[in-house]
């Protein structure tokens, strides 16, 4: 993407007032969306964004600076505006740039871009009918397409050099259905990194009727009740609350300022014997899924509960120094050329256990059970938690009975999974977008039948 | 001003007969600094620059946007956005506005930022760090220090005749303290903004920062009870983001707002009024001129607690139809999206009232600090919503004992009826939009916990 000598001199350029090492981060996105609602196509949408920022890094500090316009010339003056951000002499040089080209575990069949638009906006036609057709109380539908390919180049003083594309699809259904003054709503998103073929698998219809589904039994909800109780969350639903509740408190950033509940309790037992997760960007197509990271680590599995002891964290470069790691975990991740990496998760992971997921309820005399969570908040400093739950049944004597709605979780990280006392056998993923310091990320959740023993719920009822 | 302008215009010279073509163009200058422990931890110097052109034909809308701001780029942009017009809906929304007059807002853009060395904005960031740290002796760190500006320049140029181009300035620093004692640890945040370097306190949001941190340590779950709720501003300004969602055009075609159908209907407490206003001179989001170019004004939405209007943009206007006019509401996410309809300076007016009158009002009542999940906790169409709070109790006037993990629970059409008191201590929070915050007096609400 960029020419080898213009990088070499771009580097040179940052690395002239004291900085240990410099990075140049150009990228490439082309992007297409299209949002079809009620009845009508919205949005369609085609845009190509093009940038690089040079970083130059001195220990635990850095200077960035990024520009629209990739010329010599320019990523150069980027260069030296970061430069004037620190402070020394010239310590450092450029080593020989060595391309490299890592395996792709990500492959695509079908790009993008070898799609013409009518076929996309006929995909998301498909889901916007299917939802349609799911009964007359649906009153509202969108249907939203989205795709991405992102090429990343990246190169730094070290002499890494990588260009690597990534390329996601997403098909999106957000349905109203409503029955006497009372309005409900369904969602439905499942999204990878891949191409079209994405949608052989996973057919826009079921997108529509999941959505709708969805939206159709919450009419048959009541107002959830207020208290602490058991709580069960389906496979897939629970994984909101692992990358709530522990994921965030386990990015190095955080851990490095002690900001974090989790801060050195590494070997501690904070989690139940029960409980393993990981943060893993290898896993195959995955939605945070990639290559190579955002400051040219290789994609990596990072155990972060090992049977419920802290293993482990997700750094970056600069936070993986500030706690005197020889490397990062491979976690630096940024929203685009416009931001600087942060320690991000990819795809958060609690793994499967050895409970049949019918068993798991069975045992639960009073309890709420959770088939989806909805957006989530958590304050690193405590371990403090709160998240929407979308769509939950109460639980009596081992047997789902009324479906609630409205319900919220109020709780905290470490005491949360303390009190994991069942782990189903089964596994399912969802897919978000997870915003941390201003920047927005895909991420996936994935996670088995979890209980756990008391939490708080905060309901309407 | 009019190399931007210039620029947009240059986006329209490929425009064919029978189309209606508008480009929108931005540039951008901005510096941050976060600092942490005494030391620099990120500066950040950013120029960018961007294109997004829509183009209607036939009733047809397509947009694609670019940021090769070459020649071949905005060609491209143009050629992609009327391939993507092809495959759109025909709909009386799709319209570029007409031109109409604008005055320019001198006044936004303070000049010589562009002057201040990188050093004094470092220097400002570690003042705040320090200040903080020196406020209270249990704040023990600071998570984060950061002092931002930056100066926005957007043009707008289409081949329906507007032209508008204007730059405006801003400058912000915030912090996040952290209080300790023992095993605990309580966040705070402060924040100042202005359009100058000059206009930042930086010993007020040290202040804030540090107070808020500090005065949560020891907070306990409470019994559930009913009391009378206080918001403390920020808590308020919240809340107007989710309002504002509702008072969207665009929300109640769709049926997205629990305010369609309901104009003329008293939907707040008679003292409360709900405005808009993209000319008022210390809102953040002050400009002349929306996201496609129609002039910015004062809308006032709830008067006297009645609903009179909603926020409009140019397709929600036309969509209206009546006579319905956009009340310059158009707003975009940046040169890579189409408009949307959101407000300028959105905030709660009426008989405001010293804080401390409203603390005396509400003795034994709870004054709510922080809430979470509120963006969740919102069901925007039936509007309730269930929120968890931290805050403190208030007692003989006073703020005293902390509180944490406690729930609240009402709709906020309750809510806006039990408004009983609005402080006079407004301020704008440039948090998700520009809302003005200010302390409220709620009437009683059921407070969850144990």
């Amino acid at each position: 993407m960029l020419d080898e000598a213009d990088v070499t001199a771009t580097l040179t350029a940052a690395l002239t007032t004291g900085g240990d090492w410099a990075e140049i981060y150009a990228e490439q996105r082309d992007s297409t969306a299209i949002r079809i609602e009620d009845h009508r196509v919205e949005e369609l949408t085609s845009g190509r964004d093009i940038g690089a920022g040079v970083r130059v890094v001195r220990g635990p500090q850095s200077a960035y600076a990024y520009t629209n316009v990739l010329s010599r010339d320019s990523l150069v003056a980027a260069a030296k505006a970061a430069a004037a951000g620190i402070a020394g002499a010239q310590h450092a040089s450029v080593a020989d740039l060595t391309r490299e080209s890592p395996p792709t575990r990500h492959p695509i069949r079908l790009a993008p871009d070898d799609v013409d638009k009518a076929t996309k906006v006929a995909l998301t036609r498909r889901a916007e009918e299917a939802a349609w057709a799911q009964g007359a109380e649906v009153r509202q539908v969108l249907a939203a397409y989205a795709d991405v390919a992102q090429r990343v180049f990246l190169a730094n003083s070290n002499g890494h050099l990588s260009d690597t594309t990534r390329v996601r699809s997403r098909l999106v259904a957000q349905v109203v259905a409503a029955r006497d003054g009372l309005v409900q709503t369904g969602f439905e998103g499942p999204g990878a990194s891949r191409g079209f073929e994405l949608f052989g698998e996973v057919t826009p219809e079921s997108v529509g009727e999941k959505a709708a589904q969805q939206a159709l039994r919450l009419l048959d909800s009541v107002p959830s009740p207020a208290g602490e109780m058991t709580v069960v969350l389906n496979a897939g639903g629970g994984g909101v609350l692992f990358h709530e509740a522990c994921g965030h408190g386990l990015e190095a950033d955080a851990i490095a300022k002690d900001t974090t509940v989790y801060a050195g309790r590494r070997g501690e037992q904070v989690g139940s014997e029960l409980f393993t997760g990981v943060d893993d960007a290898t896993l195959p197509n995955g939605w945070g899924s990639f290559d190579v990271d955002d400051e040219g680590a290789s994609a990596q599995r990072t155990v972060l509960f090992d049977h419920g002891v802290l293993a482990g964290e997700m750094s970056d470069r600069i936070s993986a120094y500030k706690l005197g790691l020889t490397a990062s975990s491979g976690n630096g991740r940024r929203q685009s050329y416009a931001s600087v990496p942060q320690p991000r998760m990819t795809n958060s992971l609690v793994l499967p256990g050895e409970s049949g997921p019918a068993a798991v309820i069975a045992d639960v005399a009073h309890g709420l059970y959770a088939e989806g969570l909805g957006g989530g908040e958590v304050n690193p400093a405590t371990g403090d938690f709160v998240f929407g739950i979308t769509e939950a049944y109460l639980i009596s004597n081992g047997e789902l009975t009324q479906r609630i709605r409205g319900a919220n979780l109020i709780g905290n990280g470490p005491r949360a999974i303390s009190l994991v006392d069942a782990v189903g056998t089964d596994f399912a993923l969802k897919q978000g977008m997870c915003g941390k310091g201003g920047q927005w990320v895909p991420v996936a959740f994935g996670t088995p039948t979890l209980r756990i023993a008391r939490l708080t719920i905060g309901g309407t009822g | 001003m009019g190399e931007l302008l210039d620029l947009a215009t240059s986006a329209l010279v490929g425009a064919q007969g029978g189309e209606a073509v508008e480009a929108y163009a931005v540039h951008g200058v901005a510096t941050s600094v976060a600092v942490y422990g005494g030391e620099v931890e990120t500066l950040t110097s950013a120029e960018t620059r961007g294109v997004g052109v829509r183009v209607v034909v036939d009733g047809r809308l397509g947009f694609a946007s670019s940021s090769e701001v070459t020649p071949p780029g905005l060609e491209r942009a143009l050629a992609q956005a009327r391939s993507n017009a092809g495959f759109g809906t025909p709909d009386v929304g799709n319209v570029l506005p007409e031109p109409a007059p604008w005055e320019p807002m001198p006044a936004i853009l303070v000049p010589g930022l562009e002057s201040v060395p990188a050093a004094r904005k470092v220097e400002l960031a570690l003042e705040l760090e320090r200040a903080t740290l020196a406020a209270d002796p249990r704040v023990r760190a600071v998570q984060r220090a950061t002092y931002g500006d930056g100066i926005s320049r957007a043009a707008v140029a289409s081949t329906t005749g507007v032209s508008a181009e204007y730059a405006r300035s801003d400058v912000y620093a915030y912090v996040s303290a952290l209080a300790r004692a023992g095993e605990e640890t309580q966040t705070g945040f402060g924040l100042t903004t202005g359009r100058s370097v000059a206009e930042l306190d930086i010993a007020a949001a040290a202040a804030e920062g540090a107070a808020r941190a500090a005065r949560l340590l020891g907070a306990r779950k409470p019994a559930t009870t009913t009391v009378p709720v206080v918001f403390d501003p920020l808590v308020t300004a919240q809340f107007l983001g989710v309002l504002a969602s509702m008072f969207s055009a665009e929300a109640v075609q769709k049926g997205r707002s629990l305010f369609a159908g309901r104009l003329g209907d008293q939907v707040a407490d008679a003292g409360l009024s709900i405005v808009d206003d993209g000319r008022l001179l210390d809102g953040p989001a002050a400009a002349p001129v929306d996201d496609e170019g129609v002039p910015t004004r004062r809308t006032v939405l709830v008067e006297d607690g009645v609903l009179r209007r909603f926020l409009h943009d140019t397709e929600t206007a036309a969509r209206d139809g009546d006579g319905t006019t956009s009340t310059g509401n158009a707003s975009r996410a940046g040169h890579t999206s189409t408009p949307g309809v959101g407000p300028s300076n959105l905030f709660l007016d009426g008989t405001a009232v010293p804080v401390a009158d409203i603390l005396a009002a509400a003795d034994g009542g709870l004054y709510v600090q922080d809430v979470s999940g509120l963006h969740s906790g919102v069901n925007p169409v039936s509007g309730e919503f269930s929120v968890g709070v931290t805050g403190l109790w208030v007692r003989g006037g006073e703020l005293a004992e902390p509180v944490r993990e406690a729930t609240v629970s009402s709709t906020i059409v309750e809510m806006l009826r039990a408004v009983a008191m609005l402080g006079e201590d407004r301020r704008f929070f440039p948090v998700g939009g520009s809302l003005a915050g200010a302390t409220l007096l709620l009437g009683f609400m059921t407070v969850g916990g144990t």
